[in-house]
């Protein structure tokens, strides 16, 4: 049987695990991504340690997991437990709420940055105009990283919704209709029937999103390059500039093992759950 | 090899807008290809990740057989590696030593072994809206107190002194610093710094970032400093929103910053000292590119060529002429009056100064050309912390001394030219 998993196992060692091993070597040494790398021990480790930015970064990356845990999951529930009881406006709600989706992540942020926050392009400056006094999120250290995490979870949400209500359809239309005939409303229906019924998936997506979380780069490159003053740094821009800015590359893989650590411990958790529920059924 | 048996020459270049790609098809390929048999030159746009991919490609010995860096920052770490040719077997052949300006000659030079030519001189100076200082009775400030007491009155009828905005590049942020460093500390002091004879944490310095703070904070700057992008500021100036711009010299080629030939809005000039320490006016030198040939490289002599090929009289008028402020190679036999006719006045006066500035010695150093990479990312990240009042003056300052001296003791700074006082 293994030799059907072959294939893929070659491809997931190859470009998966071998750079992966490389990468944690490198956390090890001292390379500026040309030169001969030289042994470092555990100073890459200590110098990222000692870096109050690499603590802030952090920060911001569990800010950013549960901001993602919280928001758009409940966004995603209550549309796709609305999607079920409005059966006719099913597919051009989905075509709406999935379009963010489809955009490119340069496009969506250059989206908001110009149209939205831009003092003087965007819908923050024409607010002004009219008397409002708003400033510029991105431009705020205290603000940044929230006003980008409101750009993902535009571009993010509407998948979620559209996984929930594929993962609603299989639920029994009788339990549905049986707890409708109860007297169930929207909210009750939603606790007693639809949630636990797509239980596994929402599990399934709550732990993608804490190992997205912690890889989260593309955006926060996108819009505000991890500030300003280090605002919405997070562990990914971090590496980034320390490899190919700073031309330090094992503090910027120490930072990269730091994330997989987290990636890692969602997805123990995952396996368990997987192997507890495979018990259970078995 | 090519089909008509001519050896490939590979050159990877970073970002061109479509004049400068224009420019570089026609006045470089074109031209190049057309002079000779032997050789044919293939150029890729790469765009602003070429420093990236040069690295990994040179590491896999895949590169291009001309290796054109941002500048020295950036060659230093690949000339220590070796990954790059010595160059000064062609040197001596077409006496390139003898060619160029000592001053920007310098920054290829690691160990007495000449690895890079460079491409071209940048500086920093005051662009101004000569219209608008007119109308407001303005004249050129000369030293910190004329510059307050003119941004003060900007500020007073709405007009905001400096245009400056950094949403699109957090490079502006070394703009704005290598201005304070040079016209504060002095460029002395920072001559010294980087020699390691003087620490950050030295006053000259401390009043060079609590300067800029001020200034800052004052609102000098504008209040959208984060959320403008530098082409929106630049065209606030042009459009008389803004008084004034601390810009480089490579704005000259870039038309949708609104400047037009001849000019009879803007205006340009070194900027004047800020301390006692700075009496006149100082221009910075900058390298913003070098030019090396790949170790792996399997054309030597056609790079080499080329390099040759770009001294020509006939592609330094059409480069600057095409793509002004790009190309300015410095060389002493390309004088800057060759671009006299070029119908630019205020990029013909920019560069005959600069031109004459370098070759006498008179320059600051900019951070972009002199500072060791993770010393010059930490200025361009940290300073937004001191702006922003996240950090102190002081601990910028030791944050900055920690790093730059262990890049100092890992001999990452690039090579220092003299100057005279």
């Amino acid at each position: 049987m293994w030799l059907f998993a072959l294939p893929a196992l070659l491809v997931n060692v190859c470009i998966i695990l071998i750079p992966g091993l490389l990468t944690l070597a490198a956390a090890f040494f001292f390379w500026d991504g040309v030169g001969t790398p030289v042994w470092a021990g555990l100073a890459n480790f200590q110098g990222l340690f000692e870096d109050p930015v690499f603590w802030s970064a952090l920060t911001n990356n569990f800010i950013w997991t549960a901001i993602f845990l919280i928001i758009p999951m409940c966004l995603a529930v209550v549309m796709a437990a609305a999607l079920m009881i409005a059966p006719r406006s099913r597919i051009v709600v989905q075509s709406i709420i999935f379009l963010p989706r489809i955009l490119a992540a340069a496009i969506t942020g250059r989206i908001f940055q110009g149209m939205i926050f831009s003092p003087t392009t965007g819908l923050v400056g024409w607010l002004n105009g009219l008397g409002f006094s708003i400033s510029d999120p991105l431009a705020d250290p205290d603000r940044s990283l929230y006003a980008v995490a409101a750009v993902d979870i535009w571009h993010w949400w509407g998948f979620l919704a559209v996984v929930f209500f594929a993962a609603m359809r299989q639920i029994s239309v009788d339990q549905i209709e049986a707890a409708r005939l109860d007297g169930a409303g929207f909210f009750a229906l939603l606790r007693y029937v639809l949630l636990p019924g797509i239980q596994p998936t929402l599990v399934l997506m709550m732990i993608l999103t804490v190992i997205w979380s912690f890889q989260v780069f593309e955006f926060i490159y996108i819009v505000t390059q991890g500030g300003p003053a280090y605002g919405s740094e997070v562990l990914a821009t971090l590496a980034y500039r320390n490899a190919f800015f700073n031309g330090d590359v094992g503090k910027a893989t120490a930072a990269a093992c730091v994330m997989s650590l987290f990636g890692l411990c969602a997805t123990s958790v995952y396996i368990w759950l997987q192997s507890r529920d495979g018990a259970h059924a078995a | 090899m090519a089909q008509d048996g001519r050896k490939v020459v590979t050159f990877w270049f970073a970002q061109a807008n479509s004049d400068g790609q224009a420019a570089l098809r026609s006045n470089l390929v074109d031209a190049f290809n057309a002079s000779q048999d032997k050789h044919l030159l293939q150029l890729e746009v790469k765009g602003a990740a070429v420093n990236n991919l040069l690295k990994v490609a040179l590491v896999a010995g895949n590169g291009p057989d001309i290796v054109q860096t941002s500048g020295p920052s950036y060659l230093t770490a690949i000339a220590n590696a070796g990954q790059v040719l010595p160059l000064d077997e062609f040197a001596a052949r077409y006496k390139w030593r003898e060619r160029f300006l000592p001053a920007l000659l310098n920054t290829g030079i690691y160990g007495e072994k000449l690895y890079a030519l460079p491409r071209d001189y940048e500086s920093m100076h005051l662009f101004y809206n000569k219209q608008l200082f007119g109308q407001n009775g303005w004249t050129l400030p000369t030293n910190r107190a004329e510059f307050e007491l003119l941004a003060d009155a900007a500020l007073a009828k709405g007009i905001i002194p400096f245009g400056a905005g950094n949403a699109d590049w957090k490079g502006v942020n070394e703009w704005l610093m290598t201005v304070f460093f040079n016209n504060v500390a002095g460029p002395d002091n920072v001559r010294k710094e980087l020699s390691g004879e003087l620490p950050w944490t030295a006053p000259p310095f401390a009043e060079a970032v609590e300067l800029s703070r001020a200034w800052y904070n004052k609102g000098y700057f504008g209040k959208n400093y984060f959320s403008l992008t530098i082409e929106q500021s630049f065209l606030q100036v042009v459009n008389g929103k803004a008084a004034m711009a601390m810009g480089g010299t490579w704005a000259f080629g870039t038309k949708s910053y609104g400047m037009s030939k001849p000019d009879t809005v803007m205006d340009v000039a070194p900027i004047a000292g800020l301390s006692d320490r700075v009496t006149a006016p100082l221009v910075h030198l900058a390298c913003g590119a070098t030019l090396s040939i790949a170790k792996n490289s399997q054309n030597a002599e056609g790079a080499a060529a080329v390099f040759e090929f770009m001294l020509s009289r006939k592609f330094y008028e059409n480069m600057n002429r095409d793509w002004p402020g790009k190309w300015a190679l410095p060389v002493k036999d390309l004088p800057p009056d060759l671009l006299k006719g070029i119908g630019y006045p205020l990029f013909e006066k920019t560069i005959a100064g600069l031109h004459e500035a370098f070759s006498g010695g008179r320059f600051g150093f900019t951070t972009w050309t002199f500072w060791p990479n993770a010393s010059n990312g930490y200025i361009i990240e940290g300073i937004e912390q001191v702006w922003l009042n996240r950090i102190t003056t002081e601990a910028f300052l030791n944050r900055l001394q920690t790093v730059f001296s262990q890049e100092f003791k890992e001999g990452k700074v690039p090579p220092l030219p003299p100057r005279t006082a």
